[in-house]
């Protein structure tokens, strides 16, 4: 081999170029999947950010269309519709009472819970979004990437 | 080689830039948050609810103005002014004035356009959504007016769907999301929730799980939209009718303290608050007049004074007196409101009759001056109530340890003249007799949701100033009061009690001549108390008399409430 090499040098240089041609590859490859999985893990960002730019939107709408309903139902408005209808407000001597001993009405508003819990909500997004590449290969070399 | 070369200068004149050039601050600041963008998280505030569900407050946006200064040109310096002052009707020259300084040399980038209030404070400039869809298809139109460089930044704004009903109850949120007076003002650290700051990663954007910020939470408040659109209307009418300049209408359950309506004239929008803080004279606005203002009551009084006596038992309802027209305590004459001498008198003709004379000789030769004012500040006041609305005032009592009192203080006190309460404190004083004794804390609120649950406040019991026997006596010698003086007040079928008020209104050189302050203040049905009302009307012009001007109005806000709370008429013998 030593004497092949000294005859005709240039296939140590092909050895060579061939290695590092390999190295170049394999970098090459590794960092398209890096850049692959940045770009997709981008995306989803950028995706995840107009959602909650879209679920603050649509809040703010719903906050709207609550106070126009709640606009169109006061009783300053169903007292106009009413009267439009002919009603008027009853008398006391016009109400006839029946007493149901032990009748109780209980339909007691509860107010809905707020929007927003407080806490921070870690399993919202899958690991795959949020791990690091070194990450997923350690957890694919102990075997827990089912 | 010379590529090379080009490119390494090139790459040195560009590091040079960002290091030095204009927009260095910008790369610095950049530096500091690296590549994640620093965003403060408002949660959204609490909604608030009436008693039936009903919203009062919820939240929408509005858009506030700013300029991204490196983006003007030349053209949107001039059109951006021109756009906004036709469309907001703004001043041009302030707008331009804004546009046209160097922002950039103070090194400002971003600049929030603002217009100037009455009072000439700069404010930022809000537009509704309607407006800000005009802006961004101008924006968006290339053939539009030049605004480059204008962006419209969403804001959260608070809006109360009922307009100015139980506008004075809610109080209002200003555009930094800081609430003030009323509910807004006492639940705003609740009602607000807690902002955050959270790093966002920009470059690239990256998909991570935000924390929320602690939201505010839903208020439920005692009010009944019913009862309180219903006691405004009674009360517009009223103020209309007799000439008031302001009034006050509260409606309270005195079992457990909760307010059902409270209406105050003149009328507050708390989607337009503005010109309330401006008050003309320079004095601190009085947006919730149930708790922030005071007033000498009056008349209303001699049921707190009446039933003290009762209390001490120096006094009996048939206790004997004769009223010569006046009586002199602590060298102030006291005379009776229409100046005669009513003759042989017992307690209860002298409550029927509003003596004022007969109440001050029952405060100077029977109670004396340390048990009256024991009494009184049994009954709270010169204390705060602690009514959940922001704003709450003491009033003003001054008792024999203040260097200012003096035995005639004693005598005008009795009949509720030369001390000032708040409507409130009234309310619970009063509240104490209609309750069997039992003196309990008026408060708005009915139930907090926050995130993790519901939670209902209880009733507090602030003391029992006096005993229910008392307590039913007087409830009695009201009744009869409500046959005589008071008859404009009673309602056919159910058994009232209740008391006019008819107070001179004190001035900076004594009591003025001309005007009063009407009121009374009465709760029904005397056997299960389910109501308390107070209606008070300033300066009526048709009558100076709480029994001719408030008493009426007591009559139909009382004529509807039974309808509304459902109360069957006392059962009438025969």
């Amino acid at each position: 081999m030593p004497q092949a090499f000294k005859q005709a040098p240039w296939r140590l240089q092909i050895l060579s170029t061939g290695r590092t041609a390999l190295w170049i590859v394999g970098l090459v490859i590794l960092g398209g999947v890096y850049l692959a999985v940045n770009a997709k893990v981008a995306e989803a960002g950028r995706e995840l950010l107009m959602l909650q730019q879209q679920h603050e939107l649509l809040i703010r709408t719903n906050g709207e269309l609550s106070a126009a309903y709640a606009e169109l139902i006061s009783p300053e408005i169903m007292m106009e519709r009413a009267a439009y209808l002919g009603f008027r407000p009853a008398l006391p001597d016009e109400i006839n009472y029946l007493i149901v001993d032990g009748f109780e009405i209980s339909d007691e508003f509860e107010a809905p819970r707020p929007l927003t819990s407080g806490e921070s909500r870690p399993g919202m997004l899958s690991p795959s979004y949020t791990e690091t590449l070194g990450e997923w290969l350690s957890r694919f070399a102990i075997g827990g990437d089912r | 080689m010379l590529a090379m070369g080009l490119m390494t200068v090139g790459l040195l004149v560009q590091l040079i830039r960002v290091q030095f050039g204009p927009y260095a601050p910008v790369f610095a600041a950049r530096e500091q948050v690296g590549s994640s963008r620093l965003e403060r998280v408002i949660p959204a505030r609490g909604l608030i609810f009436d008693r039936d569900g009903r919203l009062l407050a919820t939240n929408a946006t509005s858009y506030v103005l700013e300029v991204e200064t490196r983006q003007l040109t030349s053209a949107s310096r001039k059109d951006i002014p021109d756009v906004l002052s036709k469309v907001l009707l703004l001043p041009l020259d302030d707008l331009e004035e804004q546009l046209n300084r160097d922002w950039v040399a103070q090194g400002q980038f971003r600049i929030r356009l603002t217009r100037t209030d009455k009072a000439g404070e700069p404010l930022p400039i809000n537009v509704d959504k309607y407006v800000a869809q005009v802006l961004n298809e101008f924006l968006a139109d290339p053939y539009a007016p030049d605004l480059s460089g204008l962006s419209l930044v969403p804001n959260p704004k608070r809006i109360y769907p009922n307009g100015e009903l139980a506008g004075h109850v809610l109080g209002f949120v200003n555009q930094e999301n800081e609430g003030f007076f009323g509910v807004e003002g006492y639940y705003d650290e609740w009602l607000s929730g807690k902002p955050i700051t959270i790093s966002r990663p920009m470059i690239p954007p990256e998909a991570r799980a935000q924390p929320d910020p602690p939201g505010g939470v839903n208020l439920v408040l005692t009010l009944d939209m019913d009862i309180q659109q219903m006691v405004e209307r009674e009360l517009a009418a009223a103020i209309e009718s007799s000439g008031s300049e302001s009034g006050e209408i509260i409606v309270m359950d005195p079992r457990n303290g909760e307010i059902l309506a409270l209406a105050a004239w003149p009328t507050l929008d708390p989607n337009e608050y503005e010109p309330w803080l401006l008050d003309e004279d320079g004095r601190d606005p009085i947006i919730t007049p149930a708790v922030g203002g005071m007033f000498e009551p009056g008349s209303t009084f001699k049921v707190i004074t009446m039933a003290s006596a009762l209390d001490a038992g120096v006094v009996e309802p048939d206790t004997e007196f004769i009223d010569t027209g006046e009586i002199e305590v602590g060298g102030n004459t006291i005379r009776n409101w229409n100046g005669e001498a009513w003759g042989p008198q017992t307690m209860l003709s002298c409550m029927k009759n509003s003596l004022n004379v007969c109440l001050a000789w029952v405060a100077s030769e029977k109670l004396g001056a340390p048990m009256l004012y024991r009494y009184l500040r049994a009954f709270g006041l010169g204390s705060l109530t602690g009514v959940d609305l922001s704003g709450e005032i003491t009033g003003q009592l001054r008792t024999p340890r203040h260097p200012d009192w003096t035995e005639s203080d004693l005598g005008t006190n009795s009949f509720g003249q030369g001390l000032s309460l708040t409507p409130m404190q009234l309310m619970a004083a009063v509240g104490a007799v209609a309750n069997g004794g039992v003196m309990v804390q008026p408060h708005i609120v009915r139930q907090v949701v926050g995130p993790n649950g519901a939670y209902s406040p209880k009733t507090i019991v602030l003391g029992r100033p006096i005993s229910a026997e008392t307590a039913r006596t007087v409830t009695e010698m009201l009744v009869s009061s409500m046959e005589s003086e008071a008859v404009y007040a009673s309602l056919e079928n159910y058994r009232l009690a209740g008391k006019t008020g008819t107070a001179q209104v004190p001035g900076e050189f004594g009591y003025d001549p001309k005007w009063t302050i009407a009121s009374f203040i009465g709760w029904g049905p005397v056997d299960d108390p389910q109501f308390l009302v107070l209606v008070r009307l300033d300066k009526p012009e048709i009558s100076p008399w709480g029994s001719v001007v408030a008493a009426p109005v007591f009559q139909k806000v009382v004529r509807r409430l039974v309808v509304f709370l459902e109360i069957p008429p006392d059962v009438v013998a025969g």
